[in-house]
This record gives C-alpha cells, sequence and structure tokens, in this order.
C-alpha cells in the first residue's frame, strides 16, 4: 500500500481572539489565503498539483462559512484545478484533516493532497453557528451535553486533580512556550501576517504571558463554576452519582485561549513527492478516532491515542515526542497519566494554554509543532491526540525515518 | 350550547352555555357545535351581513379548561392529534383574517378556555376577584394543545412565554392587561359588552400580529444568539432540577425552542405533536389522576365525615410564635383569616408577627402579594401573652415544643376562656392526641392537626383522630384546613400518623445502604434522581437522627414480638452516641455544616462505613428507596392509619415530595404494574430483607 508523507506543515502566529487581538481586522479568509500563498512559495509547486484540500473549521458560518476552503483556493489564486472542502471535528478538525489527506494518498486515489484548518474566534465565537448539540433542549439533555470547561472541572474532580497540579502545568506550559520562541524553535514554520500593502501586522504567537507567576495563576478564579451551578453539574451527577459535587479547579489561567490563526499541511505520495521536488519528512503511521462518553470528551485523547498505537503495532513507550491538546490542564494531565508518559516529552514547547487554540486549526498546528521538533532533537517517533466535544478524540502517529535522514 | 344572537349593527354575539354543566368546558361536544356556527359566520359576513362577533359566557366563568375526563383516558395517539388539530382549526377559523372577533371574558379564563381568548382579536376581561387568566395546567403536568403555547410565545416573548407557563401563572384582568395578553378591562358586565360592540363599529378586520408580515416576536427568535444561550440556560436548570421526569415542562421548552424558528401554524402542529406525545405519557396520566381524580375526592370530601355543615373559621388562635407556630399563622392570614398568636410574654410573639412581617416581604419582592395585600395580612394578627384574648376563635392551635405537660397546660388555659363551639387543636408530631385529650374539658372537640415545616408552604395537613375525638370535629378541622386551601387528610391516632412514618423509610432505607458499602454521594445523589426532593442523608441530618430513631423505636413497641429490627437502626445509634453526630442542628450528623449553611459529606463516613460497593444497579437503588415508601404506605392502608387511595396518594406528593410523576405513593404500583411489583418485592424481600414483605391484601388494598 501507499505511504502518506508529510512534506511541509506551517502555521501563522496566534491572534488573541477578540475585538482587541490584532488579527481581528484580518478575515479568516485572509488567513488562510495567506498560508497557502506561502506553501507554494516555501514549496516550489504550481497549484494545480495539489489535487484537493480539506480545511477544519468549527464555526463555519459568515466569514467562516459556505466552505472557505474553497473559497480561499480562489482567493488566494490557486486557479480552478483543486478542489476543496471544509470538515468540521470539533477541536480536532485539523488532526482529522490530515488524517483525511493522508487516507485519500493511502487509498492510492489521490497523490498530493492539502490539509489544514482555519478559525478566526474574534471574528466568528464559538457557539455562533447554533447547533442542536448546543442549543436545542431537547437534544442537549438527551445527549448529556455539558460545556467544555464543566467537563474538565468533572475530569480533574474524578482524576483528583487539585488546583495546583492544574496551575503547576500552566505554569510550565508558558515556560515552555517562552523558551521556544526565545530559541527560535517556532520561526521555521510561521508565516507572518501582513497587510494588502506588506505592512506587517502580527510574527508571532499575540496571547503569549512573559510574567506569569504562581501567585498570579492562583488569584484567578474559577471560570465555570457558574456555569456549573445553572444545572450543567447536576446532569454530569447523573451520569456520575458517585460524587458529591464537582470541584471547579480551571481557570483562565489553566485552560485554553481564544485565538484567530490558520495551518496548513502537505500530504502526499513518495512518488508524486519525488516528482516535484518535495522532502518528505515523515510518514503518517497510524491514525485513529474513538468515542467516549460526551461529559467527559476530555478522555478522548488518550482513548484515540492507544487505539492509533495499536493500529501502528506500538506501545506508548515506542513513542518519542507527544502532542496532547492543552484544552485545558486536566487534558493533559489525564493523558499524561492515563498513557504514562514522562512530563519531558510531552507538549514540550508548551500548548494552547499559553499559546492559544484555533479550533478548527489547532490539530494541524500540532502536527507541524511536533515535526519541527522531532527534527530538532532527530527523534524517529511523535504522536499527536486532541479530544473533541461531543464525546470524541482523534490521534496521529508519525514516524521520520531518523538513519535515511540524518 | 352556543347561543347566537345578532343586534341591528349586524354584530353576532355568541353565548357559551353548556347544558348540564355549571361551567363550560372544551370537549368534543362544544367543538362539534362550533363548527355549523363558523360555517353560517362565513355565509353571512359573505353576503355582507356581519360587521363583527363578541364570544362570551353565560356561566360564572368565562371558559373552563379542557375535559380531563377525556385526557385522563386518552390514549389513541392519532385521537389526540386528530382533536388537538380540530380544535385549533376552529380557533384559527374564528381569528383568520375578516371576520373580526372579541372576547368578552365575563369571568375565569383558564387553560383551554384561555386559549380560546387568546385566539380572539380583542379581548376584554370584566374586573372581579374571581376572573383570573393564564395557564395553570402545567400543575397536572399538562400543557396547552390549542395553540396557547404558540400564542403566548407570539405576545409575550420566549422568555416570559417560559415563565408564565412553567410556573402555571394566573393573572388578574390588571395583571393580564398589563402583560399585553387582553386590551381592555371593564368593571361590569355592561361596560364590558359595550365596550366590545364599540370596538368592532370601528374595526371592521381583525389581524393577528402572526398573520401580518413584518411583524415577529417579541424578543427574538431561538434563532437569536440570547435567546437561544437562554433556552440553553433553562434546559440545564430544568434537567438539574426534575432529573428529566416531567415532561410537560421539556415539552413547553421544547415547542417554544423549535416553534420560534417555524411559521405560527407550522409550531401549532409541533405543538399539537408534543401535546399528544406528553397525554400519551404514563407521568401525565399520574399526575391527572393525583392532582385532579384524588384531589377532587379529597376537595369533595371524600373523607370528611357526613352530615355536618360547613364550619367557616373566622378568626384562629395560634399558641406558640416559633418558626411553627408562625408558619400556621401565615398560612391563616394568606386565606383571609383573623390571627390572635400568643407566646408566654408579649416580645416572644411579637417574633411571630416579625417572622411574618419577613416573609411577606420575600413574597412581595418575588411578585407573589402586593404591598396592598401584604398591609392586609398584617393588619389582620393579633399578638398577646393571655388567652383571654381567644374569646372570639373559632380554632385554636396549639403548636408549642414537644412537651406533653406543656401541651396540656397551654390548652387548658386557652379552654378556659374559648366559647363550646370552638374547636381546641394540637400540632404534634410524636405525641398520641388521645393522651393529650386526657386533659382536655371538651375532648370530643379536640383534634390533632398534624402541619409540616414550613407551615406556610407545605400544602398537607393531617388531621389526626384521637379516641374522643367527634365525627363532627373533624369535619369541621376538615373545613379549617380546606379554608386555608391545603389538603386535608384524615390519620390514625398512631406512631408517625402517616407522612411522618413512611417518609421515615425513605431515610432509613439510605442510611442501610451506607451500612451496606454505597458510596454516600450516590445515596443522595440517586434519591433526588429518583425523584426525591433531597437526600435520604441530608434529610435524616435536618430532622435530626434522633427524630428518625424515635420513629423507628414507636415501631418497634407498636409491633412488639413481630418486630424486626431494621438494618438502620445500629447506624443511628453509632453515629448519635459513639460518634456524637445528630444532625443539622448540631451541624454534625451525616454531613458537615458550616456556618454559612453550605455542607459536605462528613468525610469520617468513609471511616466508619467505608464504601465497599462500586459496581450497582442504579434502578435497584432507586427501586428500594421508593418501594420502601410504596410498602409502608400499604401498611398504613391496612392498618387503617390512612382510609383511601387518595389521601394516600396527595399526602405523599403534598406531605414529603414523593415523586409526583409517579402519582403518589399507591399509584406507584399501578404506574409500575401491580404484578410486577410484588414480583419485584419478592426479589427484594430475599434480597434485603422483611421489610419488603407485600401484604397479602395488596391487591385489594390498593384497587384499580
Amino acid at each position: 500500500m501507499a505511504e502518506a508523507y508529510i512534506f511541509d506543515a506551517l502555521r501563522t502566529p496566534r491572534g488573541k481572539g477578540n475585538r482587541n487581538g490584532l488579527l481581528y481586522e484580518v478575515k479568516p479568509i485572509g488567513l488562510l489565503s495567506t498560508a497557502l500563498a506561502a506553501l507554494l512559495e516555501r514549496n516550489a509547486i504550481r497549484p494545480g498539483e495539489v489535487e484537493d484540500a480539506i480545511i477544519g473549521c468549527v464555526t463555519p458560518i459568515d466569514d467562516q462559512g459556505y466552505n472557505i476552503a474553497k473559497a480561499a483556493l480562489l482567493y488566494a489564486g490557486w486557479g480552478t484545478a483543486t478542489t476543496g472542502m471544509q470538515i468540521n471535528r470539533y477541536c480536532a478538525s485539523g488532526l482529522e484533516a490530515v488524517n483525511l489527506a493522508a487516507m485519500k494518498v493511502r487509498s492510492g486515489w489521490e497523490q498530493l493532497v492539502l490539509a489544514g484548518g482555519v478559525e478566526s474566534m474574534s471574528r466568528v465565537p464559538v457557539g455562533s453557528d447554533g447547533g442542536p448539540l448546543m442549543y436545542d433542549p431537547e437534544v442537549m439533555i438527551k445527549a448529556d451535553f455539558i460545556p467544555q470547561g464543566v467537563a474538565a472541572d468533572l475530569l480533574a474532580t474524578l482524576e483528583g486533580f487539585s488546583r495546583e497540579m492544574l496551575d503547576a502545568y500552566a505554569l510550565q506550559s508558558q515556560q515552555r512556550a517562552n523558551h521556544a520562541w526565545d530559541k527560535g524553535h517556532f520561526a521555521p514554520s510561521i508565516i507572518p501576517i501582513y497587510d494588502r500593502n506588506g505592512l506587517l501586522i502580527l510574527d508571532k504567537d499575540e496571547h503569549l504571558y512573559e510574567t506569569t507567576t504562581p501567585e498570579g495563576l492562583a488569584k484567578l478564579q474559577p471560570a465555570f463554576e457558574a456555569l456549573g451551578k445553572q444545572g450543567f453539574e447536576e446532569i454530569a451527577l447523573q451520569q456520575y452519582p458517585t460524587l458529591e459535587r464537582i470541584h471547579y479547579r480551571h481557570t483562565a489561567g489553566n485552560s485554553c485561549r481564544n485565538v484567530d490563526g490558520a495551518a496548513l499541511v502537505l500530504v502526499g505520495s513518495k512518488e508524486r513527492g519525488a516528482a516535484l521536488g518535495l522532502k518528505p519528512r515523515a510518514h503518517i503511521r497510524a491514525v485513529a478516532t474513538a468515542g467516549v462518553n460526551a461529559v467527559l470528551m476530555h478522555t478522548g485523547a488518550a482513548h484515540a491515542a492507544r487505539k492509533a498505537l495499536q493500529m501502528a503495532g506500538m506501545e506508548a513507550s515506542d513513542i518519542d515526542l507527544w502532542e496532547c491538546n492543552e484544552a485545558f490542564a486536566a487534558v493533559a494531565l489525564h493523558f499524561q497519566h492515563d498513557l504514562g508518559i514522562d512530563e519531558a516529552i510531552l507538549n514540550v514547547n508548551g500548548g494552547a494554554i499559553a499559546l492559544g487554540h484555533p479550533l478548527g486549526a489547532s490539530g494541524a498546528i500540532l502536527i507541524g509543532a511536533l515535526l519541527d521538533e522531532m527534527e530538532r532533537r532527530d527523534l524517529a517517533t511523535g504522536l499527536v491526540a486532541l479530544s473533541t466535544s461531543g464525546g470524541m478524540g482523534v490521534a496521529t502517529v508519525i514516524e521520520r525515518s531518523v538513519k535515511n535522514l540524518a | 350550547m352556543i347561543r347566537y344572537k345578532k343586534d341591528t349593527d349586524h354584530i353576532v354575539t355568541l353565548t357559551l352555555d353548556m347544558s348540564g354543566r355549571s361551567v363550560n368546558v372544551i370537549n368534543h361536544e362544544i367543538a362539534a357545535a362550533f363548527v355549523p356556527v363558523i360555517e353560517h359566520l362565513k355565509q353571512e359576513k359573505a353576503k355582507g351581513l356581519l360587521r363583527g362577533v363578541i364570544l362570551t359566557s353565560a356561566k360564572k366563568s368565562f371558559l373552563a379548561g379542557g375535559d380531563l375526563e377525556y385526557l385522563y383516558q386518552a390514549k389513541d395517539p392519532e385521537d389526540i392529534f386528530r382533536f388537538a388539530e380540530k380544535l385549533k382549526g376552529i380557533l384559527r377559523d374564528l381569528e383568520w383574517p375578516g371576520i373580526p372577533v372579541v372576547a368578552a371574558i365575563n369571568g375565569a379564563a383558564l387553560g383551554t378556555g384561555f386559549e380560546v381568548a387568546l385566539a380572539c382579536h380583542h379581548r376584554i376581561a370584566l374586573d372581579g376577584p374571581k376572573v383570573w387568566l393564564g395557564f395553570p395546567e402545567i400543575q397536572l403536568g399538562l400543557i396547552p394543545g390549542s395553540g396557547g403555547i404558540v400564542r403566548l410565545m407570539w405576545l409575550l416573548g420566549v422568555e416570559k412565554g417560559w415563565r408564565a407557563l412553567s410556573s402555571g401563572l394566573r393573572y388578574t384582568p390588571h395583571e393580564a392587561l398589563q402583560a399585553g395578553l387582553i386590551d381592555e378591562v371593564a368593571v361590569t358586565q355592561r361596560e364590558m359588552l359595550e365596550k366590545a360592540h364599540a370596538w368592532l363599529l370601528q374595526n371592521r378586520e381583525g389581524c393577528r400580529p402572526w398573520d401580518r408580515s413584518g411583524e415577529s416576536i417579541p424578543g427574538g427568535t431561538a434563532r437569536d444568539h440570547e435567546v437561544s444561550a437562554h433556552i440553553r440556560m433553562l434546559a440545564a436548570q430544568l434537567a438539574s432540577q426534575t432529573h428529566n421526569n416531567y415532561p410537560a415542562l421539556q415539552a413547553i421548552l421544547n415547542i417554544l425552542a423549535e416553534g420560534s424558528k417555524v411559521d405560527f401554524d407550522t409550531a401549532s402542529r409541533i405543538e399539537s405533536r408534543y401535546y399528544t406525545s406528553l397525554l400519551r405519557s404514563q407521568a401525565c396520566k399520574n399526575m391527572i389522576k393525583a392532582f385532579w381524580v384524588d384531589y377532587n375526592f379529597i376537595k369533595q370530601g371524600g373523607n370528611r365525615p357526613k352530615g355536618f355543615g360547613k364550619f367557616r373559621p373566622r378568626k384562629v388562635g395560634v399558641i406558640g410564635a416559633g418558626r411553627m407556630g408562625s408558619g400556621i399563622a401565615l398560612a391563616c392570614l394568606n386565606h383571609g383569616l383573623s390571627v390572635v398568636l400568643k407566646d408566654v410574654s408579649k416580645p416572644i410573639a411579637e417574633r411571630g408577627r416579625e417572622y411574618v412581617r419577613q416573609r411577606l416581604e420575600e413574597w412581595a419582592a418575588a411578585d407573589k402579594k402586593t404591598a396592598a395585600e401584604a398591609e392586609d395580612m398584617l393588619s389582620r394578627i393579633q399578638t398577646t401573652e393571655s388567652s383571654q384574648d381567644f374569646e372570639e376563635c373559632d380554632l385554636v392551635i396549639e403548636a408549642v415544643f414537644e412537651n406533653r405537660m406543656v401541651k396540656q397546660k397551654v390548652m387548658r388555659e386557652a379552654e378556659e376562656f374559648m366559647d363550646e363551639y370552638a374547636l381546641f387543636t394540637s400540632n404534634t408530631i410524636s405525641i398520641p392526641i388521645t393522651k393529650l385529650a386526657e386533659a382536655s374539658l371538651r375532648p370530643e372537640s379536640y383534634v390533632g392537626l398534624h402541619f409540616f415545616h414550613p407551615a406556610e408552604e407545605v400544602p398537607l395537613v393531617e388531621i389526626v383522630r384521637g379516641a374522643k375525638t367527634s365525627d363532627e370535629t373533624v369535619a369541621r378541622a376538615f373545613d379549617f384546613v380546606r379554608a386555608i386551601r391545603k389538603t386535608p387528610i384524615v390519620v390514625k391516632d398512631d406512631w408517625g400518623f402517616f407522612a411522618a412514618r413512611v417518609q421515615n423509610t425513605y431515610i432509613l432505607e439510605g442510611i442501610t445502604m451506607l451500612q451496606e458499602g454505597y458510596p454516600p454521594a450516590l445515596i443522595e445523589n440517586l434519591g433526588r434522581q429518583a425523584g426525591m426532593p433531597h437526600g435520604a442523608l441530608a434529610l435524616a441530618d435536618s430532622l435530626g437522627l434522633n427524630l428518625v430513631l424515635r420513629y423507628e423505636n414507636q415501631a418497634a413497641e407498636h409491633y412488639g414480638s413481630k418486630y424486626i429490627q431494621h438494618p438502620a437502626v445500629s447506624v443511628l445509634k453509632v453515629m448519635l452516641e459513639e460518634l456524637q453526630r445528630p444532625g443539622q442542628q448540631k451541624r454534625a450528623g451525616f454531613y458537615n455544616y458550616s456556618s454559612d449553611g453550605a455542607r459536605i459529606l462528613w468525610p469520617g463516613l468513609s471511616e466508619h462505613f467505608p464504601t465497599t460497593i462500586t459496581d450497582y444497579k442504579r434502578q435497584d437503588i432507586e427501586n428500594r428507596f421508593l418501594f420502601a415508601q410504596v410498602l409502608e404506605a400499604v401498611w398504613c392502608m391496612q392498618e387503617k392509619v390512612i382510609h383511601s387511595v387518595a389521601a394516600a396518594n396527595l399526602g405523599s406528593i403534598h406531605g414529603w415530595g414523593f415523586p409526583a410523576f409517579k402519582g403518589g405513593v399507591i399509584q406507584f404500583i399501578h404506574d409500575y404494574g401491580v404484578d410486577d411489583f410484588i414480583a419485584q418485592c419478592k426479589l427484594y424481600q430475599k434480597a434485603h430483607g422483611q421489610r419488603f414483605r407485600a401484604p397479602r391484601e395488596l391487591r385489594e388494598i390498593v384497587g384499580k
């Protein structure tokens, strides 16, 4: 069977996802088309060479609506040959796009596929597309659908993660992200955003705090208690009646931030890559999705990771470097504990707690971040996993041939 | 059925007057009668011989609700849906742009009656103390099904519509006018009809907002973010408060959410579909059974001794100005009675007035009372330290603390001044009325009246008949309880009477589970999810573990050698004697209590009653909670502690919050299926002990 290779991965910097964010003035299609232009330039390929583009986007309405993938291809001047579609696997959309691209290539029916994601949370806030799971009273009750933050606090309560543990994790994410920026670890893959006159708007993740302290984190109020007390806690307890209550421990400081951003990953067969002079950086060894209890949605990442490892015939100990999306500190901690991962090789350059989580793009961002770091450290295997709303997880195992590339 | 009268202005007055009934109800009969009338009106209009229509009633009320007999029996989905759609069709014909129709609301228009009024182009209500408008049917577990939800939503918006529908809010004419539900208020019948006439002369067309282009639901639809976010919050609140046990509330919310997004007629059809599925639900049938069939049995004096004229109390004496006495005083004031509140000194009695004042302020803040009503109520309470002030009282209620000597002393003092027709009643929870009556000068006029805390809220009162209490006294006590709009159930003068005795089995079952090794949080959560208002352990704490044990000790005494000790007793003894944790009052029971009233389960429980069970069947736990109570209630019936299924059902719901969606303690068995229930009891008896044994006479006792 054909293998699916990653030839390139890039991303925009992440802007604060609100009216004061530097990318608020930029249309989401602008973020995506900037990334598309950069991809052509970096790889010296012609647009028609890419057969299809799969773009993750979680709130696909308004500025991001009506299939932003095809819209961006047309807007970016890619011509007519490349087709495009938008997908939504909630927070794992960007990774699902990569996985779908790999499946297309491995099926042999397509040779070069672009995957990625985009989200302007400042322009199109999450939830603004309505949706029965979120807003239909009959559906949300039947589905036990509770907000992510309350679900994160439920997970922390069940797992016994204290506020101190969550804050310590958050602080570490900040420190690692700062360190990575200082050392230029992100630089190879960042595509700055310029205005239409070539004037710079943003070239660094805007949400990075350099001055976060343990005391500062400890002062923050629980963010999801009011929501839980509105009734969602009781819905969660209907599923977990052995709990007396949920302890509210997630704050704005140890949860991910809303940001704007876009990312792309170029996936293809070895042959097509060779023909176009593209250098294979890694191959996609296994992918998986997993469904879990909706109120415990944040365990999806671990379940999907196990499934992907099984698919690859690997053990957790075979993985050299890990990325688990930091939607909330408890998600990453649960992932780490559940799979028995050394914290020194998980989210080594920080994550969404420090840098933000542009929903549809995050999975693709994590693939790029993992690959850059694997190359920098010359490691062979890596795994990316994300949990999603509704109780799902998505995971991807990638592998570099260290010997060959060295 | 429908009287038709046309005047010289070509205005037709349709007067509803159902024969053989004191009120007009909406049933198949009246629906059928409407069809030719509307047809005729259309023909008259076409000929230019009709200017408009006034719809009114010949009865004291405008239109009562739907035909509950039919709704209670209805089963076939096609029948229910068709009938709902037929009524909707008639109302839609009436309101379709063309002939303007005025509702001249001469009396109460509740439920379906209000739906008819809402379908008219113009509404004028006669002002009067008995004229109520609104949709109270949610209290029966029902919802409007003739377009009422959709019309109310269009008039009030989703948010206010939900509040009115979900609380069963009833409006006075002026409140309805202010809310925009009616257009005019008239002082006399004549003025009402003149106003109707005048409006019709000025308006040749009637057209509702939903039939005009460019109109929209006030406040927006569920497509708007703010509205959908609000609905989401309401859905979460509802799920957490009702644990998805009450389909009527859920249906209202669903209809508002879905109906706001589509046109009026589609929304109406969605309403019919939810209405149909609701009417078919067992929860709905159970609630109609309890709140209509059983309630009517009680209200019509099912257990009231016959042959005594109606007692109309005006002035009530209350002894004891603590929480219970003050609450009873407030309940009396709330229904037009005057109260003399006595305690050992005037300043102490004044504390009771202060309590009443505070509660009234809260009620006023929550729009449950107007300032004028509150002021009137406060003017009817008199405080005293002298029994002499009981001279004019029709009855005196003693609510001092549980001590036989004290209770008898205050009784004798009061009896000295009470006239010979007055009743003396005692609010005891555990001292037999027969014993207390021994000290009375007139034991035949002495009766127990067991109120529940908080007395101004809990709708149940147990009437405890002592050995010498006369039938007439019981009848008068019954009439008094009805006068303050509470549910009277007559019970035997036996340990725990009915409510406390049955409720205690719930508590004991929870405590037993703790002993068995179930996690305490599970006990509490599943109790509430089964439909009980509180967890068993929390309830034990709030009553006090001493009282819980005392009831069980009384059971032991009562049954003598036949008594089998309840497994919870040993836990209670450990908690009380060894661990010194008697309950909420000492801030230490199964829970720890902080000074602000917050509580957490006592961490020490895991040491003394370690959790050993992690694998459990949710259904079995919930069943045990409910079965324990149901069986005790059946024994109460068998032992003639309580005298009717209706009293047991309503007593359980109104007294301690047994799940209304099950229809009460006895209806539970029918809901479960009598055969299945008996079979399940046998299994539980084997697994958990004799307390799950069903009496042999169960079938006869619970009836059909």
